[in-house]
């Protein structure tokens, strides 16, 4: 019994003192940052929000950040918008699944006094308070470029698609279009979704080799993941890998490996700087002007994607290409 | 005027009973063979419209990519027959996967059968759980299997923190990718298992069980059979195959991926109702499951080899689905 009350005396003391300190310490009350993306169960996004609770300020307790997994259902994400207003986040970092619904979930936020800073993907609304991302028009080019370079300017190639509609598809497919129609001696044998999917792109692949025996020279993947699924096909057919021109998009694991051994070619889409970016822009925005930014990233590219005090409307993540010389490089800053 | 009605009129009841029989025997054989023929009509308009696709290499490959579902499929098979069905095997051949690729990954890979027990474990396991959970706990299949479709995914998630896991041992990737005399090993498992489980379901009292808890489940208690152990058996079969095909796909994509197999169930399903199986259970042959693989298995290939969109393939593959099923003799004459 006497435990029990000395316990209690003990709590009692301590919740009273942490309550003094809480108040006298209340300029620096963490920032609450909610962010919603649109789903965990991808390396990509999962990666993402890994480099994201390893921004300085998140560590240093400056910003407290909860991540809410959208489960790829926008309207779990637009439910989540109301969780996350009630609970009076003061910004929010948000990579919406739909351009569309994306726009609408986010407005009512703004609404609410919230500023919120759009990373990743777009999402379809002037109210944004800042966007931050890699173009994936461009990023689309520079791995059509990187085929017709290799061949040549001259061969047949195949496209694996992403997801028809997905922002990724539409985007990077008009930027590998732009390219192509360029070169006219390139010729699409053949062009079909594997839906971001390594055992879909596995099977495709084996299915193209065998339509266009000899022919296929290149293959330009909407992301790693089928870029590495087109290379196991080509091995299982008994094929030399080197003799393709291979090129994906992301830049995870596996890939850089690939690209190492001369296998493929990947362009990194930098998700840290798009993740840590994120969060120095909605700091700013809570924090006001003067607010100096604190991830590295800011540091790494320099010139390439200027802080501009945190206030512009669009931020452009460069893309880096992986290749034999590059791999080892990008494979130490990717790691943490 | 036919045969038939100068029977009736005839009234000679021998001669009647003899066509009687004779229409009985040629319905039988059109259920039995009408799946087979149709399987061999597709092929052939497909030989025509693609040179390559009566080639050695791609039969080799529709074997190779319909080796997976095809084991899958079988599992389905058992657990339709028994007037049930697993909704979890994408889940299980999942988690099976990562497991197993856990194991196969890292500085000093433990041996591949050591990562395959592991692997072929975790399916048993969940099939066993299903299993259970519906002949003890009395919980529906459809229920039951579908929480192990959420419980399996998430574990996968949870085991693999969302990553994939590559990097595995050359002894664990010639399940995916090995060949035994020129034939690629998924697609000699696939065999031993429709081999296995022919045997098992023709010649075995097992297998005669299960139709019949498929057929009736009170009266084959009333008869004597352990309805609940067979119910427990033919899930833990479901998992296993489940986590066989977790290696092999594994194995060919060469790494562990939280995201595989997802509505893989689907396609299994379809390839029992294509091969003639009742979803009402008891009635069907793992013969038919066979060829519905198949059947899918060359859709999804010969529209790949004609250049046809993926969304035209979904429609083709969706008519002939419910075209099977009504073209089941059988079945109308049940109903």
């Amino acid at each position: 019994m006497k435990l029990i009350k000395n316990t209690l005396a003990a709590l009692l003391a301590g919740a009273t003192l942490l309550g003094g300190a809480s108040n006298s310490m209340a300029a620096d009350k963490p920032v609450r940052i909610a962010a919603p993306v649109y789903g965990l169960r991808s390396e990509f996004m999962k990666v993402w929000t890994d480099w994201l609770m390893e921004h300085p300020a998140v560590k240093s307790g400056e910003a407290k950040v909860t991540i809410f997994d959208g489960r790829y259902d926008p309207n779990v994400q637009n439910d989540q918008f109301d969780t996350i207003i009630v609970q009076q986040f003061d910004a929010i970092v948000f990579v919406p699944l739909d351009i569309e619904a994306g726009g609408r979930t986010l407005e009512k936020a703004i609404a609410a006094g919230i500023p919120v800073v759009g990373a990743n993907a777009r999402a379809n609304s002037k109210m944004l308070t800042s966007y931050i991302g890699s173009n994936d028009d461009v990023g689309g080019s520079i791995e059509a470029q990187y085929v017709v370079d290799k061949l040549g300017g001259k061969g047949n190639v195949v496209i694996l698609e992403g997801p028809i509609g997905q922002s990724g598809q539409v985007e990077r497919l008009k930027g590998i279009n732009k390219v192509l129609e360029k070169n006219p001696e390139i010729k699409v044998l053949d062009k079909k979704t594997a839906n971001w999917s390594r055992a879909e792109a596995l099977a495709l692949m084996e299915n193209w080799l065998t339509a266009h025996p000899g022919k296929i020279q290149g293959v330009i993947a909407e992301n790693d993941e089928m870029a590495i699924g087109a290379i196991q096909a080509i091995k299982a057919a008994g094929l030399n890998v080197k003799d393709f021109a291979i090129v994906g998009v992301d830049g995870v694991k596996d890939a850089i490996k690939a690209a190492k051994d001369g296998e493929m070619v990947s362009i990194l889409q930098d998700g840290k700087a798009q993740a840590q970016g994120a969060l120095d822009i909605a700091l700013r925005a809570v924090k006001g002007e003067g607010y100096q930014p604190q991830s590295e990233i800011w540091k790494h590219y320099g010139e390439k994607l200027p802080w501009a005090d945190g206030t512009a409307k669009n931020y452009d993540v460069p893309w880096t290409i992986i290749d034999e010389k590059s791999a080892d490089d990008v494979m130490k800053m990717i790691s943490k | 005027m036919n045969a038939s009605t100068t029977a009736s009129l005839n009234s000679d009841p021998q001669q009647e009973a003899n066509v009687l029989a004779r229409r009985q025997a040629m319905r039988s054989y059109i259920h039995q063979y009408g799946i087979i023929v149709a399987f061999f009509l597709l092929c052939l308009t497909l030989s025509f419209a693609s040179e390559y696709f009566l080639t050695t290499k791609n039969i080799v490959n529709v074997l190779r990519q319909t080796a997976i579902n095809g084991i899958l499929a079988i599992g389905m098979t058992l657990v339709i027959l028994a007037r049930g069905i697993d909704l979890s095997v994408g889940s299980v051949l999942a988690l099976s996967g990562i497991v197993a690729a856990s194991f196969a990954t890292g500085e000093t890979p433990s041996p591949a059968w050591v990562a395959c027990a592991a692997g072929l474990g975790v399916g048993l396991a969940c099939g066993l759980v299903n299993g259970v959970v519906i002949s003890k706990l009395g919980v529906p299949p459809f229920v039951a299997t579908l929480g192990m479709l959420s419980v399996a995914r998430g574990m996968t998630y949870i085991y693999s923190e969302g990553m994939p896991i590559p990097d595995l041992s050359k002894g664990f990737l010639w399940i995916g990718q090995g060949r035994v005399a020129g034939v690629p090993v998924p697609v000699l498992f696939f065999a031993a298992a429709f081999i296995l489980f022919w045997v098992v379901l023709n010649r075995t009292t097992f297998g005669r069980y299960i139709y019949a808890v498929g057929g009736n489940e009170r009266s084959a208690r009333t008869a004597g059979i352990n309805t609940r152990k067979v119910l427990v058996s033919v899930y833990a079969l479901a998992g296993l195959l489940a986590g066989l095909g977790g290696l092999i796909l594994t194995a060919r994509t060469t790494a562990g991926l939280p995201q595989a197999g997802q509505s893989y169930e689907l396609d299994a399903i379809a390839a029992v109702v294509i091969g003639g199986t009742s979803l009402s259970g008891g009635v069907g042959t793992i013969r038919g499951t066979l060829f519905g693989a198949l059947i899918i298995g060359v859709i999804n290939n010969g529209l790949d080899l004609l250049g046809v969109s993926s969304f035209y393939q979904q429609v083709v593959k969706g008519a002939i689905i419910v075209c099977a099923v009504l073209l089941d003799p059988a079945r109308r004459s049940r109903d």
